[in-house]
């Protein structure tokens, strides 16, 4: 119990650590145990989709749930990080992968091709942190307002009473009407709420709101 | 209005040949306000409303589970007339609200409170409701009196059911006190408010400025004295 909180260079036995550093030993950036034993690996932003990709396929690793999309800021003008917990149902067995994001550039793929879960997840982290996922389906704010103009709340440089003062918050808050934070189609009684974005055939009802639906 | 003006005038008319004759009307019917048949009819419409007191749960957190408690068998919110929880504001007169508000549920409390008939009263429940209690955050409305007018505020964190039942027969006492005669004033309700902020904005400010561990935070212009970086595109004045 002496060993410290993250050893960088320690041997790790993790059978995906050596996979990874078998099969992409230039994107594979750093790899850390954590001290209660969570293996945690940070690979290149820019690889990210390719490395998941192979993480969910490969028979030996088949990371076939995706727990939790989360992020971090440490402030200081270190940059942000993205946090994908997965875990393996057949092999019954975890790992962490980050990307390193710097603050100018808070983009990185999105994983919902890979598994639908993110979806509300990486707009959860699009919401509190302002991370852009390239290729989501439908990144918006999902907690906050969607004109919500203080900020991402969960950075270090969000004053935790937010930016405007408490009566202009007040203001905003009652200038909304109920239904504005629904999309028309889903208060639409009727509708399952679940189906109603179609992201394989796209309807004739896709709506506005589709972010990149023009291309088809 | 206009449907009442007519009727009194006629028993007036009515009843003036026998008012002079005999002197006992005037202190029933008589032009002073509050009359002995007011007062009565005040007696029986305060008895039936305060111990018919429909509550309408607006239960956000942990104070919900106290109220709940306080409907349950074990104290038994029905002994004083708050038979029935009105998950309906349409057949509710008390507004409870137990719990944390955020200001993307305010319009729904504002507009759950406008749906309300009159008479309508409401108890704002625990530290939370009343007062944003430890959640002085971007996201939480500081106190529920910047949004709807409250008669009764339990304090607590949550209140027991007893608090609870304490504030509710508050209400009831309040009630005791109405008159029909001043209906309007008890019940003035402005048709162009439906939807704005109670109190205006310095009001607001009033009652939501930083106090104990909150007097740390800078509300406007981001963090003060730490090492976080400046990101000046994310400091919008």
């Amino acid at each position: 119990m002496t060993a410290p909180v993250d050893q960088p260079s320690a041997p790790v036995d993790h059978p995906s650590v050596v996979g990874l550093k078998e099969s992409f030993p230039e994107a594979l950036q750093d790899v850390r145990v954590t001290g209660a034993g969570q293996t945690v690996v940070r690979v290149d932003g820019a690889r990210l989709l390719e490395v998941m990709r192979w993480l969910r396929d490969t028979p030996q690793q088949r990371y076939d749930l995706l727990v939790d999309v989360t992020a971090v800021d440490y402030g200081g003008g270190r940059p942000l990080e993205a946090v994908y917990q997965l875990w393996s149902v057949p092999h019954r067995r975890q790992l962490r992968v980050k990307v390193e994001l710097p603050l100018e550039r808070l983009e990185v793929d999105s994983v919902v091709p890979l598994w639908s879960a993110a979806n509300w997840l990486e707009r959860e982290v699009y919401d509190m942190f302002g991370i852009t996922f390239h290729g989501h389906p439908d990144l918006r704010r999902i907690l906050m307002p969607p004109d919500y103009m203080e900020g991402h709340p969960l950075r270090k440089d969000f004053p935790l009473r937010g930016r405007f003062t408490r009566a202009e918050q007040t203001r905003r808050a009652l200038a909304k009407e109920v239904e504005d934070y629904y999309l028309p189609g889903e208060i639409r009684p009727g509708r399952d709420p679940q189906n109603l974005r179609p992201q394989s055939q796209g309807g004739a009802g896709s709506g506005p709101a589709a972010p990149d639906g023009g291309g088809e | 209005m206009g449907l009442t003006d007519t009727a009194p005038e006629s028993t007036a008319a009515e009843k003036r040949p026998e008012s002079s004759g005999g002197g006992l009307l005037p202190g029933i019917f008589g032009e002073g306000s509050p009359t002995f048949l007011t007062t009565k009819l005040d007696f029986v419409v305060n008895w039936s409303r305060r111990n018919s007191l429909w509550p309408m749960p607006f239960g956000t957190a942990c104070c919900a589970i106290e109220m709940m408690a306080a409907a349950a068998s074990h104290s038994d919110l029905a002994r004083f007339g708050m038979e029935r929880m009105s998950f309906s504001p349409r057949q509710a007169d008390v507004l409870i609200c137990a719990g944390r508000v955020p200001y993307k549920l305010a319009p729904v409390l504002r507009r759950i409170w406008d749906q309300m008939p009159q008479p309508k009263w409401s108890v704002s429940m625990g530290a939370c409701a009343s007062s944003g209690g430890v959640f002085d955050v971007y996201s939480m409305v500081q106190g529920i009196d910047t949004i709807i007018p409250v008669d009764v505020y339990v304090p607590g964190c949550p209140p027991r059911p007893e608090g609870l039942i304490y504030g509710l027969m508050m209400i009831q006492e309040k009630i005791r006190g109405e008159s029909l005669v001043r209906h309007g004033e008890h019940r003035r309700e402005e048709a162009s408010e439906v939807g704005l902020p109670r109190a205006d904005a310095a009001r607001i400010g009033e009652l939501t400025g930083p106090f104990g561990n909150s007097t740390r935070q800078n509300r406007v212009s981001g963090l003060v004295h730490t090492d976080v970086a400046g990101r000046p595109e994310d400091r919008r004045p």
